[in-house]
C-alpha cells in the first residue's frame, strides 16, 4: 500500500480518504478487516487520530496494536442534504462517532440500521467496506444486527 | 488571575474609529472590489484618508493583502494575513489593537471582501486533514460542512441535558425579529416558530433555519489610538478587555468543552476565573454587559456562547433563551443585528460592526437603550469587551 492524495474516485466521484504516510499500518489493517492503532510505549494510551506523539504523556515511542473493533455509539447525526452528487442516492444517512472499547473515538458510518433506531450507547462492532481496489474503510454495525 | 501592568495600560487605549459594510448579492463584483468598497466606506466614516492607514490585516479567501494594497495604491508598515475562519476574527481585531498600542502602526484597517459562492473553494482541502477537518469533517464518510461539527455538539448537548431541535427555535426566531429592524439585513421575511419547525433538515438535529446566510459582502474596521479617535468624526468605541481563542483536544472545533465531541472528555463545563480574563481586564462582570454579540453561524453556537461566559449554568442555555430574554427589550439582547443567521455573513466582521453601531447609539429601531458595554464572546472563548 502507498500514500494517496486522490480526493475523489474517478468515474463515481465518491470522496476518498487521503492516505498519509504515517497511517499505512492502519489502512493495511483495514484491507485485512482488522483495526490497528498506536499504543504509547510510555503510558500504554491508545490514541486517535494517528500521530507522532502521545497526547497524554508526549512520549514519541509507540507500537501498533490490533484492537477488538468493539465499541458503543457515542454520538450520531443524520445527513439529509446531499453535499455531492454521489451522496444523492445515499441520503438520509448517519454519521456516527464510535467510542471504542479501548478508548478512542472514530468518526464513521452506521451500516444497515433504520435511522429512527439509532441510539447513543448501543453496542457496535467494526465492519469493512472496500471502496477501491486499494482502499477499505472501517465502518460499524450494531452488534445486534451483526449477529443476525 | 492577576492582570499584568501592560494589559492595564492597554485597556481603553485603542478604539474603533471607522466602519464600512456591504451585505447582499453582488454578482458582478470580485472579493477585491467588495473589500475596497468597504475600505472606502470606513475611511469616509472615520474622516480619514487612505494615507492615514499604515497597517492592514486581512484573512485569506478574499482578496490577498498585497493585491488589496496594490489596488488602493497604499504602502503600509504593518501587514498580516490569517486563516479564514470565523473563530479568527476576534484575534485579528485584537491584533490590530495591539499593533496600534505597540506603535507598529498608527491606524490599522481590518478588511475583507467575500463572495458567498466562491467561499470554500480552498477550504475544501482542509477537510482531508489527518484526523478530522476544521469542522470535524471526514469526506470519505460523507461527513461534510461546518454544520457537522455543530450538529455533533448539539446532539451531545441534548443527550446530556435533555431537549431536542425544537429548543433551538427561539434563537432563529429572535434573530429574525432583530433583522427585520435592520435595513442592512439580507433576510427580513417574518419567521414564526411554526415556520422554523417546518424548515427542512440539513444535518439532523439541525434545520435549514439553524444555518447562517451565505451571501456576498465586504467589511472594514479601522482601529487607532483612543486619543486620536477622540479627534475624529465618530464616537470612539474603546477596546476594554479581550481574550483569545481557546484551542486543543478539549475544545475541538464547534463545541463547548465537556460535550464529548471527537476525543473531548465528557463533563459539565462551567467557566473558571481564568476562562473569563476579558472581564477582569475590562474591570466588569457579566451583569455590566448591555448586549452580547456571539458567533452564530449555527444556532446552537448561541447556547454554547452563553454557557461559555457563564450567563447561565451548564445545560441551562436552552431554557435561558426562551420567553424573549435574548430579544431586544429582554434581559440580555443577543445579536441585535440579526446575526449571521439573518443579517448575513461577512466572515463575522459584521458582528463587530453591529457592536460599534450600538455603542455609537446609531442602531436605529434596534438600538439597545443607553448601551454602554457590549461583549463579543463566542463558544471557543474568544472575546472583546467594547465600551463607549
Amino acid at each position: 500500500m502507498k500514500p494517496s492524495t486522490a480526493m475523489t474516485q474517478e468515474g463515481t466521484g465518491r470522496y476518498l480518504p487521503v492516505i498519509y504516510p504515517e497511517e499505512l499500518t492502519f489502512w493495511e489493517g483495514c484491507k485485512k478487516r482488522q483495526l490497528w492503532l498506536q499504543r504509547c510505549s510510555g503510558c500504554n494510551h491508545i490514541r486517535f487520530p494517528i500521530g507522532p506523539a502521545c497526547p497524554e504523556c508526549f512520549d514519541m515511542n509507540f507500537t501498533w496494536e490490533q484492537l477488538s473493533g468493539e465499541g458503543v455509539i457515542h454520538n450520531y447525526v443524520v445527513y439529509h442534504k446531499a453535499w455531492t452528487p454521489w451522496l444523492q442516492a445515499k441520503v438520509p444517512y448517519a454519521v456516527i462517532q464510535v467510542e471504542l472499547k479501548e478508548g478512542p473515538r472514530l468518526t464513521t458510518n452506521l451500516l444497515d440500521c433504520p435511522l429512527d433506531q439509532i441510539k447513543i450507547g448501543d453496542s457496535v462492532v467494526a465492519d469493512y467496506e472496500d471502496i477501491t481496489d486499494e482502499i477499505t474503510l472501517i465502518q460499524f454495525r450494531r452488534t445486534s444486527d451483526a449477529h443476525k | 488571575m492577576t492582570i499584568p501592568q501592560m494589559a492595564k495600560e492597554l485597556k481603553d487605549k485603542t478604539a474603533i474609529c471607522g466602519i464600512g459594510l456591504t451585505i447582499g448579492s453582488f454578482p458582478d463584483k470580485t472579493p477585491l472590489s467588495l473589500a475596497v468598497d468597504a475600505y472606502q466606506k470606513a475611511l469616509d466614516d472615520a474622516g480619514l484618508k487612505r494615507g492615514d492607514v499604515d497597517g492592514i490585516i486581512q484573512l485569506a479567501y478574499g482578496s490577498d493583502y498585497d493585491r488589496f494594497l496594490e489596488a488602493v495604491g497604499t504602502d503600509v508598515r504593518y501587514a498580516n494575513q490569517g486563516w479564514t475562519h470565523g473563530r479568527f476574527i476576534a484575534p485579528m481585531l485584537q491584533q490590530a489593537a495591539m499593533v496600534v498600542a505597540s506603535g507598529m502602526a498608527k491606524a490599522v484597517a481590518v478588511v475583507h471582501g467575500r463572495k458567498g459562492r466562491q467561499f470554500g473553494q480552498l477550504a475544501d482541502h482542509e477537510m482531508w486533514r489527518q484526523g478530522l477537518g476544521p469542522h470535524g469533517e471526514s469526506p470519505a464518510y460523507g461527513a461534510f460542512s461546518p454544520a457537522l461539527g455543530v450538529a455533533l455538539a448539539v446532539q451531545r448537548y441534548f443527550h446530556m441535558y435533555g431537549g431536542s431541535n425544537a429548543d433551538l427555535a427561539p434563537i432563529a426566531v429572535a434573530f429574525r425579529k432583530h433583522a427585520r429592524l435592520n435595513p442592512m439585513a439580507v433576510r427580513t421575511d417574518p419567521m414564526s416558530t411554526e415556520d422554523y419547525l417546518k424548515s427542512r433538515w440539513i444535518v439532523e438535529p439541525l434545520r435549514l433555519f439553524d444555518c447562517c446566510q451565505n451571501n456576498d459582502g465586504g467589511a472594514c474596521i479601522i482601529v487607532t489610538s483612543a486619543e486620536r479617535a477622540r479627534d475624529l468624526k465618530t464616537t470612539p468605541v474603546y477596546i476594554s478587555g479581550m481574550q483569545g481563542v481557546h484551542a486543543g483536544p478539549q475544545f475541538h472545533n464547534l463545541t463547548l468543552p465537556g460535550l464529548g465531541v471527537a476525543q473531548q472528555k465528557v463533563y459539565k463545563y462551567t467557566p473558571q476565573k481564568e476562562d473569563l480574563y476579558a472581564y477582569q481586564m475590562a474591570g466588569i462582570t457579566q451583569k455590566d454587559v448591555d448586549a452580547l454579540i456571539t458567533y452564530d453561524a449555527f444556532s446552537p453556537l448561541v447556547l454554547f456562547g452563553l454557557e461559555r461566559f457563564g450567563f447561565c449554568g451548564p445545560g441551562e442555555a436552552k431554557d435561558f433563551i426562551k420567553n424573549g430574554r435574548i430579544e431586544l427589550g429582554g434581559e440580555l439582547p443577543v445579536n441585535t443585528s440579526g446575526g449571521l443567521l439573518s443579517e448575513g455573513h461577512v466572515v463575522g466582521w459584521n458582528l463587530f460592526i453591529e457592536a460599534v453601531n450600538q455603542l455609537r447609539h446609531n442602531a436605529g429601531a434596534r438600538q439597545v437603550k443607553d448601551a454602554e458595554i457590549i461583549q463579543y464572546g463566542s463558544f471557543l472563548g474568544e472575546s472583546i469587551i467594547f465600551r463607549r
